[in-house]
């Protein structure tokens, strides 16, 4: 039993978490603390990618908001997209999105996906996501950080 | 004009002649099947409670004589052997004119199970060598009845070799035996078994492992069996890998066991070795194996290996002195045979089932076929949870009297037990746990999810005399399953005239709750159904209940992992399924793989095709088999020289030898 001890000995070491922000959107499942989301590269540079992983590392561990990534997107209360809608993606994205039950949220993170960025001008572009489909929150930068992000997912998480 | 009308003509005015005279062969050929089969299996429920019957016909065999002694123990082997083909002889009626058969195996089905029916009724050496090989000869026939396909004439010769090698070491066993006693009789040989040398028992012992062994497909003699029974037509497969690979376990149990038994400590071990081996490679085999048919060759070895596992425990059991959990391990023996021959035969037709309806055993090709032969679908699951050996399957009772009786040996510092136990019970754990992957492989990807292809799309469902073949089968696998009890009293009386191996103790109490004297464990299959079936029932009515508020269900596409449409190619096959167990195993099953890029002619950066090919062969056989055969072909070539086509030659050998024999014989 000393390991049991020894937990509650050191307890929680973690830095404390800063001030929850404004929400934005209410949690799709009407439970705060939760956020099951599929994430859909719809043609992003892969930045956003890096930035992402960061988020859910152990450093900014955005799951202790409750927010975590999940393969399939029936289970999922929502859709996370990065990058600039692409043809080749724009249909694998409307058919992820149909996958999604709802009441469903749909993040857009980076510039490209909210407003397409660098690939403005670029062929191949459809457009952004909000071109596509409903965007419920969007998170801008070119990378956005990870605090950016995790921001974001609390908004939504509530917590 | 006429010309041209007069062959369609003539073909539709002989078609019809022809499938009445097929129908009426397959009926005819069904019936004697099944009807030998019943009186089998009457006969030898007579002979398991009854005193032993003599009979002899002193005229049908010259110098010797036909002699039969049917006792329990041979009486158990016939009535199972009789129950399969019971089942496989109805089932026969139906596949037998789908697929065409021609007359001459219809002739011989019937043989082969009176051949094997004879086997263990044969009281005398020359009346069981005979039965053994008309059963041999006649399974040899029905192997070649698809003879103009090369791979089934290559299975024969090498079945016709392997079971003739059998064969010989079986003669050597049992003339060395007639020789030591003084007499041809069993009872004779069991009479006089405890006066014969040491030399003579080891030698006996070791032929007849190694000859019945091969017939059972155990390791190393096993390489016949996954060639045969694949391409043999589906009711011939099921009456081999149910009841005739039986007759091995059969000859084990009769000469190692009861005629020389009990025997050293060493014999034990050496059968709990052999069965073992056997078990875990088969079931390896069978996990990665994508040919239905040939997977399920692979799990006879399987079970038979567990059957020769139990067999070794008794022997070594009852060597070391604990005869009371000796008989535990034999009745799980015994009892394995039974169910073995239950959910094999059901296997073996539904998968014959699928064979004739699709014309495929390739699993990577099959799957759909749930919606398009629902009955089929049904059959074979219940064969493969019986294989899979998970409580409500045929095959759950006796693996868990068999873990028992391993668990529950003496500890009473005994170094050999305490060290070959404990390696055993992993061993079956090892194997149960892999028959299930490879049942959930062969059930899962042969028959759910979408057709692979377009033979499996148009797969109807078997006529009604297959169906009720397979159906009886499957009642007997309930029967294994649920309420084993209706074979107790058999059982008994079986382990009742084998004292050799604790059969005079309390054994396993086999009712509605199945104990163990001495040990406390017990289980009710019938209760656990139960149990199970009301656990199912209630969560079904928790959830309805809980889905009152619930919203209207929608309609929505498939998930296609983002593409617009699911194909079959996107679903799992049998090769992708055992791909993981294949890369921890690939020591032992040594794989041939190929990966070939071809890239486009004006940048190596882009990818025009990738070929995968891999190759399981069985690594056995490529290692032992190869040399052996190239040896042979080698000593073959060199005394080739000496036949030169010259007829002085031959005279001259003619006379040397004769020469040779005059001087021997002065
Ligand atoms: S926003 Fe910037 S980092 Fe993100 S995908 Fe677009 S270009 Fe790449």
């Amino acid at each position: 039993m000393t390991w049991i001890g020894k937990i509650r000995r050191v307890g929680r070491i973690v830095e404390p978490a800063p001030a929850a922000p404004e929400p934005t959107v209410a949690p799709p499942t009407g439970v705060r603390g939760s956020l099951q989301l599929r994430h859909v590269d719809a043609g992003s540079c892969n930045g956003c990618e890096l930035e992402l992983a960061g988020a859910f590392s152990p450093v900014y561990d955005a799951e202790q908001y409750g927010a975590r990534l999940i393969a399939s997107p029936r289970h999922a209360d929502g859709l996370i997209v990065t990058g600039v809608v692409t043809h080749n993606m724009h249909e694998p994205l409307l058919n992820t999105l149909a996958a999604v039950p709802e009441p469903r949220v749909v993040i857009a993170v980076g510039d490209c996906a909210c407003n397409r960025g660098v690939f403005a001008t670029a062929y191949g572009v459809v457009g952004s996501v909000a071109d596509v489909i409903d965007v419920d929150v969007q998170v801008p930068g070119c990378p956005p950080t990870p605090d950016q992000i995790v921001t974001a997912l609390r908004s939504v998480t509530g917590k | 004009m006429t010309t041209t009308v007069l062959p369609a003509a003539a073909a539709e005015l002989g078609e019809g002649p022809r499938t009445a005279r097929l129908a009426r062969e397959a009926i005819a050929s069904g019936l004697a099947t099944t009807l030998l089969g019943a009186l089998g299996l009457v006969l030898g429920v007579v002979a398991i409670f009854g005193p032993t019957r003599h009979l002899r016909i002193d005229w049908l065999l010259p110098l010797a004589g036909v002699r039969f002694d049917v006792d329990p123990l041979g009486g158990l082997f016939i009535a199972v052997t009789g129950a399969v083909a019971v089942a496989v002889g109805i089932y026969t009626v139906g596949y037998a004119q789908r697929e065409h058969w021609a007359r001459f195996p219809m002739v011989v089905l019937p043989l082969f199970v009176a051949g094997m029916l004879l086997v263990p009724a044969a009281g005398s050496v020359p009346t069981f060598l005979l039965a053994w090989e008309l059963m041999a000869a006649a399974s040899l026939v029905l192997v070649l009845s698809e003879h103009n396909r090369g791979a089934v004439r290559f299975a024969g010769v090498f079945y016709a070799v392997m079971t003739q090698l059998g064969f010989v070491m079986i003669l050597l066993a049992l003339v060395l035996l007639s020789a030591a006693a003084g007499g041809d009789a069993f009872t004779t040989i069991a009479a006089h078994a405890d006066d014969m040398s040491a030399g003579t028992r080891t030698a006996v012992f070791v032929l007849t492992v190694l000859g019945f062994g091969s017939k059972a497909g155990l390791l190393p003699l096993h390489a016949w069996l996954p060639k045969a029974h694949p391409e043999a037509p589906s009711p011939v497969s099921a009456l081999m890998s149910a009841a005739m690979v039986n007759m091995g376990i059969y000859g084990i149990i009769r000469i190692d066991l009861q005629i020389l038994g009990p025997g050293p400590q060493w014999w034990g071990l050496t059968l709990m070795i052999l069965g073992a081996v056997s078990a875990v490679f088969g079931v390896l085999q069978a996990t990665v194996a994508t040919d239905l048919k040939r997977l399920l060759a692979y799990s006879t070895t399987e079970n038979m290996g567990l059957v020769t596992l139990a067999l070794g425990t008794a022997s070594l059991l009852s060597a070391s002195g604990a005869p009371d959990v000796a008989a535990i391990a034999m009745t799980a023996a015994l009892l394995h045979v039974l169910a073995h021959a239950a959910f094999k035969t059901l296997a073996f037709l539904a998968a014959g089932s699928v064979l004739a309806a699709t014309g495929l055993r390739d699993l990577d090709k099959l799957g759909g076929l749930a919606r398009r032969m629902p009955v089929t679908t049904v059959m074979f699951g219940i064969g493969a949870l019986g294989a899979s050996g998970l409580p409500m399957g045929a095959g759950f009772v006796s693996e868990w009297i068999l873990f028992q009786s391993l668990i529950h040996s003496p500890p009473d510092g005994n170094t050999l037990l305490a060290l070959a136990m404990p390696l055993s019970v992993g061993a079956v754990a090892l194997t149960t746990g892999l028959g299930i992957a490879s049942m959930v492989k062969a059930f899962g990807v042969g028959f759910l999810a979408r057709p692979r292809s377009v033979a499996a799309e148009d797969a109807r469902e078997s006529p009604m005399s297959m169906l009720t073949g397979m159906g009886l089968a499957a009642a007997a696998c309930a029967v294994f399953a649920f309420w084993p009890a209706l074979v107790a009293p058999a059982l008994r009386g079986v382990l009742d005239a084998l004292p050799e191996v604790g059969g005079d103790t309390a054994g396993v109490q086999l009712a509605t709750f199945l104990r163990l004297p001495g040990i406390d464990g017990s289980l009710s299959p019938a209760l656990l159904a139960v149990a199970l079936a009301a656990g199912v029932l209630l969560a079904f009515a928790a959830s309805r209940w809980g889905a009152r508020h619930r919203p209207a269900p929608v309609e929505v596409p498939l998930w296609a992992c983002g593409a617009e449409t699911l194909s079959p190619r996107m679903q799992y096959t049998a090769t992708s399924f055992a791909e993981p167990l294949q890369r921890v195993f690939d020591n032992v099953l040594r794989p041939d793989t190929d990966v070939e890029v071809t890239h486009f002619a004006e940048s190596q950066y882009l990818v025009e095709k990738v070929t995968f090919t891999t190759r399981l062969a069985d690594p056995v056989e490529q290692r032992l088999y190869t040399p052996v055969v190239g040896a042979v072909i080698a000593l073959a070539q060199t005394v080739r020289r000496a036949h030169n086509g010259s007829v002085h030659l031959y005279l001259l050998y003619g006379a040397i030898g004769l020469l040779v024999v005059l001087l021997v014989a002065q």
